[in-house]
């Protein structure tokens, strides 16, 4: 009885870990991966993959060979009370050869990954240049006046999203305002610290026109988790529409909407932090947003074009809904520009998320904003404080940031 | 009658004795006859307790007692640690008159060697047995003594390899680098390989390689360090006005930890020969860009490089005054700039600027003092 209780709790020990092994294998298959770095979608993320695949392949024979031979010591020397085998110090021809083998390994492994460092490093090509900025928790994107990217005469200053035309080498320049973080779009390259007080390289080039996702993989902070971006590569001939856009005169509301009222709520509770190019006072000043006096980054995000882009909130949010969203990520690569450039119609609007966060932000992505919490900070918080509005505020806001494209 | 104490305690009296009455005729000291008469009265009252109670009455004849006495047990071994508390109290005393490190070196010795005669003397009286009381002494004062050893020992090898490093060029430092770690992995695969070597040998190696550093680190620390050129800063200058000047004047000189800042700087700014300020970008610069963009509240390092032949700095038009300098807003310097660079030079700024540049009414610009062709537009988005 007792034997054959123990053979039951083994099979049933055997069938708990087949599943388990089954369940890990399965979850790699997973058809929706938008941050899947084995499925390469440039010329950069396609280095990675040409380098990657045969080391894990190698590497996968190596353990292999190791596990089994440690297997078969295990199973074959278990102690069955015979006398000890004779003690030696070990075997030093033997000791040689197993690590000239691995050294040998490695220095094979070196040669193509040392020429890949390189070949990613390379920055001489890149046709267009882009900034990145990241702080707590979000990344500021913007793009220097240059003749490249098509021809940019005036700076553009974008977040979460960053745009960029397919078929060009992109170099993106980065850096970070408050601690380290890191910037990865696993479709597009490899990941790339960002160093307060250092600027660093990494460059991009997408084949064809979609959305490639990314997330911050550096720790850094209580938000880190939310702190999201997406690269939009579109055709060169979008790329020119979303930029006559960005660069686009400011347009006040007509008066009397709701959307006027939002501007004037606007400029009384946001436009302390917040920027919107071409915002002007009652004497026709242009109002200057001093996030370096309200927040520890010293920078919010300009909200010029607000609805030009699909996200808010360090792109942890959707500014669209679910169907709508849909539409744009699964169009076509012939099409995903077009529909990005649809920005965000009231129809579209994600206005559950949205207006919630407008409400009290801090309660819906954690960022220290306690005021009695902020000694080390100086009192300054680390995201957007609860504003405290009310629904009409929030109406009036929603109505006039609609129009922010 | 007179045991062998009593005879050396009355011989001490009558000595006394005479040395009060020579002391009191020939000088005229009160305190000093006193004490000698002190002296004398005391070792009168030890003598007739010695007599009286007959203690330390060895005789020569009585094998037993010279057997049993405490005479007869053997000393305790020489110890060096009067020695050291002399020497101790010796250093100590030169460095009142001296330097404060050689004053702390002594008082350190005083200790360590007192704190050693004190334990060395209590485990003596453990008992009569000198090997246990050895033992006795190595099991209170070990566990302090091997750490604090290690500890020295340890302090001691990173100082003179810091002192070696800080004096070789930095090629050197690399070829040093390398030459030390062929020696350790050279050293480590003859101990490895050679399993039956000495111990004693191997020991031998080591302590040789140790010597070396520490000799080596003792010459490198008396020639002193390489030139290490300082980063000087300039932000407590501002107010001064110097950031329009072409003149001299004193920076911080302890500033050096900047250095570390001047790699993958946001932007290396030239003046040339021509009298012209130009930039280059960690990467390539933006086609067609004639402006510099650097990034709103972003602490950015810009790295001036002077190939003008003279003496000149860089400066910047802050615009108002920001948070993002650090400083309080009635306070924050509204301009920054370098010190003056020598021909060739290099040093590094470090800018954050809190307000974009359509908040300054002209726009952010660099400039050279001194030179007026020297312009370059700094665009903060």
């Amino acid at each position: 009885m007792e034997t054959t209780s123990t053979v039951n709790k083994m099979s049933r020990r055997i069938r708990i870990g087949l599943i388990a092994a089954l369940g890990l294998a399965v979850a790699g298959c997973a058809q929706d991966a938008p941050q899947d770095t084995f499925d390469p979608a440039g010329e950069n993320a396609q280095k990675i993959q040409d380098l990657q695949v045969p080391i894990f392949i190698l590497a996968g024979v190596v353990g292999l060979i190791v596990l089994s031979v440690l297997t078969f010591v295990l199973i074959r020397f278990r102690d069955r009370g015979q006398a000890i085998p004779e003690q030696s110090h070990g075997n030093p021809m033997l000791e040689i050869v197993l690590t000239i083998i691995p050294a040998l390994i490695l220095i094979g492994i070196s040669i193509p990954t040392v020429g890949t460092i390189l070949a990613l490093s390379e920055t001489d090509d890149t046709e267009c240049i882009i900034n990145v900025t990241g702080q707590q928790w979000w990344w500021e994107v913007d793009y220097p006046v240059q003749d490249g990217c098509g021809g940019i005469s005036d700076v553009i200053i974008t977040s979460g999203q960053m745009v960029i035309p397919t078929g060009t080498e992109v170099l993106v320049r980065g850096t970070s305002r408050d601690v380290i973080h890191s910037w990865w779009i696993p479709r597009l390259n490899g990941k790339k610290d960002m160093v307060p007080g250092r600027v660093h390289n990494v460059r991009l080039q997408a084949d064809e026109p979609g959305i490639y996702a990314g997330q911050c993989t550096e720790f850094c902070g209580l938000s880190h988790a939310n702190m999201r971006m997406e690269v939009i590569a579109m055709d060169p001939d979008d790329f020119e529409t979303w930029k006559a856009g960005q660069m686009a005169e400011y347009v006040a509301p007509e008066e009397g909407t709701l959307a006027a009222e939002g501007e004037a709520t606007f400029i009384a509770q946001c436009s302390r932090c917040h920027q919107v190019n071409g915002l002007e006072d009652d004497d026709g000043n242009p109002i200057i947003a001093r996030p370096d006096l309200q927040v520890y980054s010293g920078a919010t995000p300009n909200l010029s074009w607000l609805m030009t882009r699909n996200t808010f909130a360090g792109a942890s949010w959707d500014l669209l809904t679910p169907e709508c969203r849909a539409d744009v990520w699964d169009a076509s690569p012939e099409t995903v520009g077009e529909k990005y450039l649809e920005g965000v119609s009231p129809e579209c609007l994600n206005s559950v998320d949205f207006r919630e966060w407008l409400r009290n932000a801090p309660a819906k992505k954690p960022m220290y904003t306690d005021p009695t919490e902020l000694e080390e900070t100086g009192g300054l918080p680390r995201g957007m404080p609860d504003l405290g509005l009310g629904e009409d505020q929030i109406d009036q806001l929603v109505a006039y940031l609609l129009e922010r494209q | 009658m007179f045991t062998t104490g009593s005879k050396f305690l009355i011989g001490s009296a009558v000595f006394a004795i005479i040395a009060t009455i020579a002391y009191g005729i020939s000088q005229d000291g009160v305190m000093g006859t006193i004490g000698l008469a002190s002296a004398a009265a005391a070792l009168s009252f030890l003598a007739g307790v010695n007599i009286f109670t007959h203690d330390s009455n060895v005789s020569g004849s009585d094998a037993s007692a010279i057997d049993s006495c405490a005479a007869a047990e053997p000393a305790p071994a020489n110890s060096i640690w009067p020695l050291a508390f002399a020497l101790g109290a010796v250093v100590l005393a030169v460095g009142l008159i001296t330097y404060q490190a050689v004053f702390i070196i002594g008082i350190v010795l005083l200790l360590a060697a007192g704190a050693e005669w004190t334990t060395q003397a209590w485990a003596e009286q453990a008992s009569a047995e000198a090997a246990h009381n050895s033992e006795v002494r190595s099991r209170i004062a070990n566990p302090l003594e091997f750490p604090l050893a290690a500890a020295i020992g340890v302090g001691l090898i990173v100082y003179a390899f810091s002192r070696v490093m800080l004096w070789l060029s930095k090629t050197n430092t690399v070829i040093a680098l390398g030459v030390l770690g062929a020696i350790i992995v050279s050293v480590a695969f003859l101990l490895a390989y050679r399993p039956g070597l000495r111990s004693r040998t191997a020991v031998g190696v080591i302590g040789v390689g140790v010597l070396a550093l520490v000799v080596g680190g003792a010459a490198a620390g008396l020639d002193g360090e390489r030139d290490v050129h300082e980063q000087e800063t300039t932000v407590d200058l501002a107010h001064e006005g110097i950031c329009e000047s072409p003149e001299e004047f004193e920076a911080d000189h302890n500033a050096s930890q900047s250095v570390a800042a001047t790699a993958a700087v946001a932007a290396t700014i030239t003046l040339d020969d021509s009298g012209e300020l130009n930039y280059e970008l960690n990467g390539p610069r933006p086609e067609g860009a004639t402006a510099l963009t650097l990034q709103r509240s972003s602490p950015s390092n810009v790295l001036f490089s002077n190939k003008s032949g003279e003496e000149r700095r860089l400066s910047l038009n802050l615009g108002p005054a920001t948070a993002g300098s650090g400083a309080d807003e009635e306070d924050a310097p509204h301009q920054v700039c370098t010190t003056l660079v020598e021909f060739d030079g290099e040093q590094n700024l470090t800018l954050i600027i809190g307000l974009p540049s359509i908040a300054a009414e002209d726009g952010y610009h660099f400039f050279v003092p001194g030179v007026e062709s020297a312009e370059l537009e700094l665009i903060v988005p």
